[in-house]
């Protein structure tokens, strides 16, 4: 009896795992093979195996700009987005003063804003600025959006550091910056490098703002770039395929070293 | 949890030096006001306004009584509120019921945490592209597989049939977010307190017992933040629609975000007032939904306890 409902949970539970990767499975395996190969059958397995399609995507479909384009955008807003938010965590944690909750909670409520609060103005914003259609105002956009998310992180971690070790580093004649660069900052690396994977993984993906924001085929993200070479392949499903995983390779490898870090951070402050 | 509270580090009296403060605060207060503070004001002030290239009048209140009588809009509203309205549900039980089976250590828990865990890894323009496949009237795995059962009658364009559009767009969400609701319910499993699980188990509490009265009780905080974390989800959604379908057909999976997108920036109005005011309006809906939403759970559990 106990046996049988065992194996009904495991079948469930296997059955769900298809469900789950599945469709990954299957993109892979299109991804080696010739559109005209598919169209015989959609199910077979990829032999032989066209590894020559991804150089091909590659180099023959400005894929190459759009993969730099993305990197160049993602790492930027990324490194900028630690930093300030990393300074903006230690201050809130750290330093009691008027304000302080104030500016915490208005920075946390903003991460329930509807996108479209901003997006138009943010639109007539850049182009006022010169900004719009640039990889230098998309990558501010992105410091915007995912501050909030980033100091709220951090900030729970930081205020969980000991204040001992700060009035020790005071002691030995540590000032201010040095106590953040040099004491809570490597303290708190697990917390940062948390925030660093997550943005990175939500920014890379990211559409809205980027669709908003660019127009320029020289200046297109990765997501721009496939959604333009769907529009300009169309029944091309092979290459589509191929495409689709040259972006998804990036996450796969650094979820792959990251999981656990990944997993911890997005579901950072869902647990209570 | 109870490691170390915040610290104590002020007690009170000391210092607070004002220059240092500022200095770490300013980079990430100025980004927050001249990229999302000031857009956010801005956007308000749109709403009052027709706002063309280089002209910007004020109309007092017209758009929004425009809008309160825009079928579209409201069509979008209802079919965003039925999206935000499944998917909590479908997501967090599906994820609850998967994480009781890891916490219950079946084997290769760790495989199935990862393998589940992956959907929500890809950006919605891939997830898009995939489903739109996986959806194809002639070739799609699903009609495939209803075919090859002898079902050709169920076989349909499942994006392209009004009436399946949406729910199908829903199954897509679900899939990929029920695999982070899982890995954040079974960290809060993990996280109970194990003697009140063994008392129940002494008390002879079965396997029902022990889930109603004693694990859903104790993880209701993670599953409110999950229903929210969902809702407000959903209430955003925007690439998934504008990669697959674009709110077709028959505006059947329409939602507000691709509509401000279509009336700002895809329509020949060139007038961003009006989106804006779509904006402010949906603004409003999310934050009373989301405060109704929070209250209702606070309510029923002062009721139980």
């Amino acid at each position: 009896m106990r046996v049988a409902t065992q194996s009904i949970v495991m079948a469930i539970l296997c059955a769900y795992t298809m469900f789950a990767a599945g469709p990954f499975v299957w993109a892979a395996m299109l991804s080696l093979r010739t559109t005209s190969e598919i169209h015989l059958d959609h199910f077979a397995l990829p032999d032989p195996m066209h590894w020559d399609k991804y150089p091909d995507a590659w180099f023959n479909s400005n894929y190459s700009i759009y993969f730099m384009n993305s990197l160049q955008v993602v790492v930027g807003a990324v490194i900028l987005v630690t930093l300030i938010g990393a300074m903006a965590a230690h201050c809130l944690a750290r330093y009691r003063f008027r304000l302080n909750r104030i500016i915490y909670f208005v920075l946390f409520s903003t991460i329930i804003f509807p996108p479209q609060v901003t997006i138009i103005s943010l639109f007539q914003i850049l182009v006022g600025y010169g900004l719009y259609n640039s990889k230098l105002g998309l990558m501010l956009v992105y410091v915007a959006i995912q501050l909030p998310l980033t100091v709220y992180i951090l900030e729970s971690f930081f205020a969980r550091i000991p204040a001992d070790l700060f009035d020790a580093a005071r002691m030995d004649g540590y000032s201010d910056w040095a106590i953040f660069w040099r004491v809570a900052l490597p303290v708190a690396m697990p917390a940062v490098t948390t925030t660093v994977i997550l943005n990175f993984i939500l920014l890379w993906n990211e559409f809205l703002f980027a669709v908003v924001l660019i127009t320029d085929e020289a200046n297109r993200t990765l997501p721009l770039g496939i959604q333009r070479f769907i529009g300009d392949t169309q029944e091309d499903i092979g290459m589509i395929a191929t495409g689709l995983m040259i972006a998804i390779i990036p996450v796969i490898v650094v979820y792959a070293f990251f999981s656990e870090k990944l997993i911890q951070g997005m579901t950072a402050g869902a647990v209570k | 949890m109870a490691k170390a509270g915040r610290p104590a580090a002020t007690d009170d009296g000391v210092r607070r030096p004002w220059g240092a403060i500022l200095a770490f605060l300013l980079p990430a207060l100025t980004v927050y006001m001249a990229l999302t503070a000031y857009p956010a004001f801005r956007t308000l002030w749109n709403s009052f306004h027709v706002v063309l290239p280089r002209r910007e009048t004020f109309v007092g209140l017209d758009n929004f009584v425009e809008l309160a009588q825009d079928d579209i809009f409201w069509h979008a509203v209802r079919n965003t509120f039925v999206w935000a309205a499944a998917s909590p549900l479908i997501e967090v039980t599906i994820a609850t019921l998967l994480a009781l089976a890891l916490y219950a250590k079946v084997p290769g828990a760790r495989f199935f945490r990862v393998a589940w865990f992956t959907p929500v890894l890809m950006s919605y323009v891939v997830v898009g592209i995939l489903w739109m496949w996986i959806y194809n009237y002639d070739w799609g795995p699903i009609n495939a597989t209803l075919r090859a059962l002898g079902l050709d009658g169920l076989a349909r364009p499942w994006l392209g049939d009004p009436d399946t559009a949406l729910p199908a767009l829903i199954l897509v969400t679900s899939w990929m977010w029920v695999g982070f609701n899982m890995v954040v319910m079974l960290a809060a499993l993990h996280s109970l307190p194990r003697e009140v699980i063994e008392a129940a188990e002494l008390d002879n509490c079965g396997w029902g017992g022990k889930l109603v009265f004693i694990i859903l009780p104790l993880v209701r905080p993670t599953l409110l933040n999950l229903v929210v974390l969902s809702f407000i989800g959903k209430m955003k959604i925007f690439d998934l629609v504008w990669i697959t379908t674009k709110g077709n057909p028959l505006w059947s999976t329409e939602t507000v975000s691709t509509y401000v997108y279509k009336r700002a920036f895809e329509w020949s109005t060139f007038d961003l007032g009006y989106p804006s005011t779509i904006a402010i309006v949906w603004f409003v809906i999310v934050m009373i939904a989301v405060l109704a939403l929070t209250r209702a759970f606070r309510v029923r559990d002062k009721l139980e306890y």
